[in-house]
């Protein structure tokens, strides 16, 4: 199967994106590979703004039709948006549009470290041709 | 794991995969598991389930075989029908639930799921009396479910509707030729759904796909994966092996009562009678969205006395967070408990009837083919 892997964006092993938005600013969601294999998305609790996150904590759960998935935040920093807006409504845009309308929230980062140090599109690849479906 | 015959089918049509004991099997496919659902009530779906296990069982003493190892009144059975059983330990737990087909009073067939089947053999072999002999037929067993209320039409199509119209619910046709096929029809079924259980030769299983497939285009049939078909079943109200009924867990208190009947000697009657009043297994339904978790503990009474077995969304009960809990104390249809998760996420749920969602599945074949 292919996955879709946008090249402007950066990647974790646990399949979340991070798009920068320019001054340590990053947006996040989940990727096309997980969307897929966690099936149709019922609901999402999103961290709140002005929460501080820590790197890879959990601070999201989607829950689908059959189970509940943990999003392990790739950038420690303050949350300064989150997409509640779209997805209280509609969380099944995860599974639709998980790169563009399905956002899941925004980080105010100190440095650009946490995000120099994720995969990039090519890597990410190369990551999921490794998990082997 | 492994593979059934269709599996390059699954991965042709973009199939989520995902293992299922201990087979690789198809949670979904590109129209998603809530549309998927939707098309078994509304429609008709097709299902491979080339990986649960068959045994063919012959013998003069077969029936007092089937009388001992199972919990259902077997021996009331006719030619031609099939009954839901339990197959318990002597512990009363449930080593599976299975199906008992009878072809004759010394030809039958019991099918079982993937990941116990293999147990479910030495059980077999173990208990023999007699002159029963078992085969397993499980490896040369290829077997499509199309469930749906368009089912009936898509198999009136390739046979003929007087083939069919007087099929009874839990009730077969031993044998039939779908599209040139050879294949056992057995009106039975895992969605609450009307439909059926189709078995056939394991290389023909392809074909048979392909056939039902063209068949039933016009009657809107689509791939169903395992992801829909456990939403449909626990809103049918039916167990899932290793969440509902397990090995462990003496089969007392649930709404499966009907499997049970305990005019005859069956292994694990005494441990049932004894474990009476232990344990109890009950549907809930909750509002909101959402869902209590795996394991959530059940709090009734401002006691804890239970945990979530099964949770889910259910898709046709305006996709309000839907299961079934197991207890140590009874609580009363309407009751309202909570359910609390492992992230202390809260919510309330009431005690329902089984089964949450009434489906098409025992009504007249004759309706359906007007």
């Amino acid at each position: 199967m292919s996955y879709v892997v946008p090249s402007d964006l950066r990647y974790t092993k646990t399949h979340e994106w991070v798009k920068d938005l320019g001054g340590n600013h990053y947006r996040i969601g989940i990727t096309d590979y997980a969307s897929k294999h966690i099936g149709d998305v019922t609901y999402v609790s999103l961290p709140e703004v002005e929460n501080t996150l820590r790197r890879e904590e959990s601070v999201c759960v989607i829950e689908t039709v059959k189970s509940s998935e943990d999003v392990y935040n790739p950038i420690a920093g303050v949350v300064v948006a989150e997409n509640s807006a779209v997805l209280n409504d509609a969380p099944e845009t995860i599974n639709t549009d998980c790169y563009d309308e399905g956002w899941l929230y925004e980080v105010k980062a100190s440095s650009a470290d946490d995000y120099e140090s994720l995969m990039d599109a090519e890597a990410y690849k190369k990551f999921l041709a490794e998990l082997g479906d | 794991m492994h593979k059934t015959p269709l599996f390059e089918i699954h991965r042709r049509l973009g199939a989520t995969m995902g293992e299922f004991g201990g087979w690789d099997m198809p949670l979904w496919y590109p129209t998603g598991q809530i549309k998927e659902h939707l098309a078994v009530r509304e429609t008709c779906g097709l299902f491979d389930i080339c990986h649960m296990g068959e045994f063919l069982v012959t013998g003069k003493e077969s029936h007092l075989f089937w009388d001992r190892l199972l919990t259902n009144a077997v021996t009331t059975m006719s030619d031609g029908q099939a009954m839901y059983n339990f197959m318990l330990n002597e512990e009363g737990g449930v080593i599976d639930d299975c199906i008992l087909y009878r072809f004759d009073e010394t030809r039958w067939m019991l099918v079982v799921n993937a990941g116990t089947q293999e147990g479910d053999y030495e059980w077999l072999k173990q208990h023999v009396i007699g002159d029963v002999t078992i085969e397993n037929i499980g490896p040369v067993t290829g077997k499509l479910d199309l469930q749906g209320p368009t089912a009936p039409r898509v198999i009136a199509k390739l046979i003929g509707t007087e083939t069919i119209v007087d099929l009874k619910f839990f009730r077969f046709i031993p044998e039939v030729t779908i599209g040139g096929v050879k294949c056992i029809l057995s009106r039975t079924g895992y969605t609450g759904e009307v439909g059926f259980e189709i078995y056939c030769h394991i290389s023909e299983t392809v074909k048979l796909w392909d056939i039902l497939m063209e068949a039933g285009a016009e009657f809107g049939v689509t791939p169903v994966g395992l992801g829909a078909r456990d939403t449909l079943r626990l809103e049918a109200g039916l167990p899932l092996h290793g969440h509902e009924i397990a090995p462990d867990i003496p089969a007392v208190g649930t709404p499966w009562e009907f499997a049970i009947n305990y005019e005859h000697e069956f292994i694990g009657k005494d441990a049932l009678l004894a474990k009476r009043g232990h344990f109890f297994v009950y549907p809930f339904i909750a509002e909101g969205r959402r869902k209590p978790g795996a394991q959530a503990r059940v709090i009734a009474n401002g006691a804890v006395c239970g945990e979530v077995i099964s949770d889910i969304i259910a898709v046709s009960l305006g996709k309000k967070p839907a299961g079934f809990v197991r207890t140590t104390c009874p609580l009363e249809t309407g009751s309202v408990v909570t359910l609390e998760g492992e992230k202390g996420t809260r919510i309330e749920a009431t005690i329902v009837e089984n089964p949450l969602w009434k489906g098409t599945s025992r009504k007249k074949m004759a309706t359906f083919l007007q």
